[in-house]
């Protein structure tokens, strides 16, 4: 199965926390993008990387040529084109980097934006950055709208602090862009609210299609009434998988296990074996990126991407 | 009439008794000597059966055997004069299914080939036999694995999850052991 990403990275601080290094990543066959990485380093400021943990927000970047990222003769020749950089904050302090790189594929129909209150009365959100390919009329559309908190997508996340998922858009009532979404070829979209910073809020959105889904299963964790143990809100993958849905009915405790990690200290995860695909043609999932969903210093949720 | 496809290396290159009684016995033989392009020369010839006549098989060539019963298993007949306990075992481990010592008798040559290939055909059941019995041994010990994750994940008896994992695998199409390595992956995710 074609997913629309194709790398996934995790940055974290170094020891003296100026720089950031290579913790873990998914590169798929790319081999050569992947030794090109893991030796690199991002001071403050630098790179893709450094550049979301200076800004404190989300950064989309569609174009890699002339630009701050750092390895664009290694993602030409991988043929990345577009980075996409989430910044993890615990209060003022960054705690790792997370980066989306996607190719660009005419055959795939997907979005991923960042959503903003940084007008005046800080009470709607509005499309700040967006890499929507070659979707340009979804695109006008989505950066003349503005939508206040509860409504569409990015509002309900805003609005609960948690990750929303809707799995048939084109339908969904909540979601305001519907309509263009169904002529745009989306069929699902996933919003999660990342970071505050600077009074301003910020919200990721990740539109797909069936065709070239965001990763072959996503799930939201989040912790029970009694803030005990992390049960699973939500799976959603193309195809109903079973045994996924046998791992979503158990509970996560704190510390044990991937998530359990994730919650512990804060820090989102990959794990599973990139290279292992024996069986791709039942969807096998063998790699998963975690990432938590903090405000004010408390884990709300956790969103893991399954490969 | 025999046309089994003989591969005969001697060092001798001088003598010709063997090559001759095995055309007479309407083996297809051809003979060569034994050189570091001895494996290709199988390759480009696939032989039925390999045959020797030397002294004492190098290290080297022995090498060269097992090599190519990894690739391609065949029946190999060794004459030689070494008796030397050492060099029996070292055939003995390159698969050689005959080995003679001062032993090359001609009148004996259909005999001798046709015990050879009877231990190889039965050499090669008993080694496929193992295989089988490794790969159900290595499956079973992955259903085992599987069951005991999901005993410990879903609170499951052990023939509620032998159950679970039977009914994914038939959902799927797939055997048992190759559902467990999926719910082996799964679990990995979340270790």
């Amino acid at each position: 199965m074609k997913t629309f990403i194709k790398v996934t990275e995790i940055w974290v601080p170094d020891k003296q926390r100026t720089h950031l290094e290579f913790d873990s990543g998914l590169y798929g066959g790319l081999v050569k993008f992947k030794a090109a990485s893991e030796q690199q380093q991002f001071a403050y400021n630098e790179g893709l990387p450094g550049k979301a943990w200076a800004e404190g927000r989300p950064l989309v970047l569609k174009e890699f040529a002339q630009s701050y990222f750092k390895r664009t003769a290694a993602a030409k020749k991988a043929g990345l084109t577009c980075g996409i950089a989430i910044p993890v904050f615990s209060g003022d302090f960054l705690l790792a980097v997370v980066v989306f790189l996607c190719a660009d594929d005419e055959h795939h129909a997907g979005a991923i934006e960042v959503w903003s209150n940084q007008d005046s009365s800080k009470q709607s959100l509005k499309v700040i950055d967006g890499y929507y390919g070659s979707l340009h009329y979804f695109e006008q559309i989505s950066r003349d709208i503005s939508v206040a908190k509860d409504q569409g997508l990015a509002g309900l996340a805003w609005a609960q602090g948690l990750p929303v998922l809707i799995d048939d858009i084109s339908k969904a009532d909540a979601f305001i862009r519907a309509h263009d979404a169904k002529q745009a070829g989306i069929t699902m979209g996933i919003s999660i609210p990342v970071s505050d910073h600077l009074n301003s809020s910020y919200v990721m959105t990740f539109l797909s299609a069936k065709a070239t889904p965001l990763a072959k299963r996503i799930q939201i964790w989040v912790p029970d009434s009694e803030g005990e143990q992390l049960i699973c809100l939500e799976g959603y993958s193309k195809n109903p998988n079973e045994l996924a849905q046998l791992f979503e009915a158990t509970t996560v405790t704190k510390g044990v296990g991937a998530l359990g990690r994730v919650w512990l200290t804060g820090m989102p995860v990959i794990t599973g074996d990139d290279d292992a695909d024996y069986n791709p043609e039942l969807a096998s999932l063998n790699t998963m990126l975690a990432i938590p969903v903090i405000e004010q210093g408390r884990l709300k949720a956790i969103v893991s991407f399954l490969f | 009439m025999n046309r089994l496809n003989v591969l005969l290396i001697e060092s001798d290159s001088t003598c010709s008794a063997l090559e001759s009684a095995l055309n007479e016995a309407g083996y297809l033989c051809l003979k060569s000597h034994y050189d570091p392009d001895f494996l290709k020369l199988i390759k480009q010839i696939t032989p039925d059966m390999l045959m020797f006549n030397l002294q004492s098989p190098s290290k080297k060539l022995l090498a060269d055997l097992q090599a190519q019963q990894l690739l391609s298993a065949m029946p190999i007949i060794m004459f030689a004069t070494d008796d030397n306990s050492d060099s029996i075992h070292q055939v003995i481990k390159a698969e050689v299914c005959t080995y003679i010592v001062n032993g090359l008798d001609v009148k004996r040559l259909n005999s001798i080939v046709s015990v050879a290939m009877a231990r190889f055909k039965h050499n090669q059941a008993l080694k496929q036999a193992l295989e089988e019995a490794c790969a159900k041994l290595e499956d079973r010990k992955l259903i085992d694995r599987a069951k005991a994750i999901l005993i410990k994940t879903q609170n499951f008896t052990e023939d509620e999850a032998y159950h679970t994992l039977r009914k994914l695998a038939m959902d799927r199409h797939i055997s048992l052991g190759e559902m467990a390595k999926n719910v082996l992956a799964m679990s990995e995710l979340f270790k």
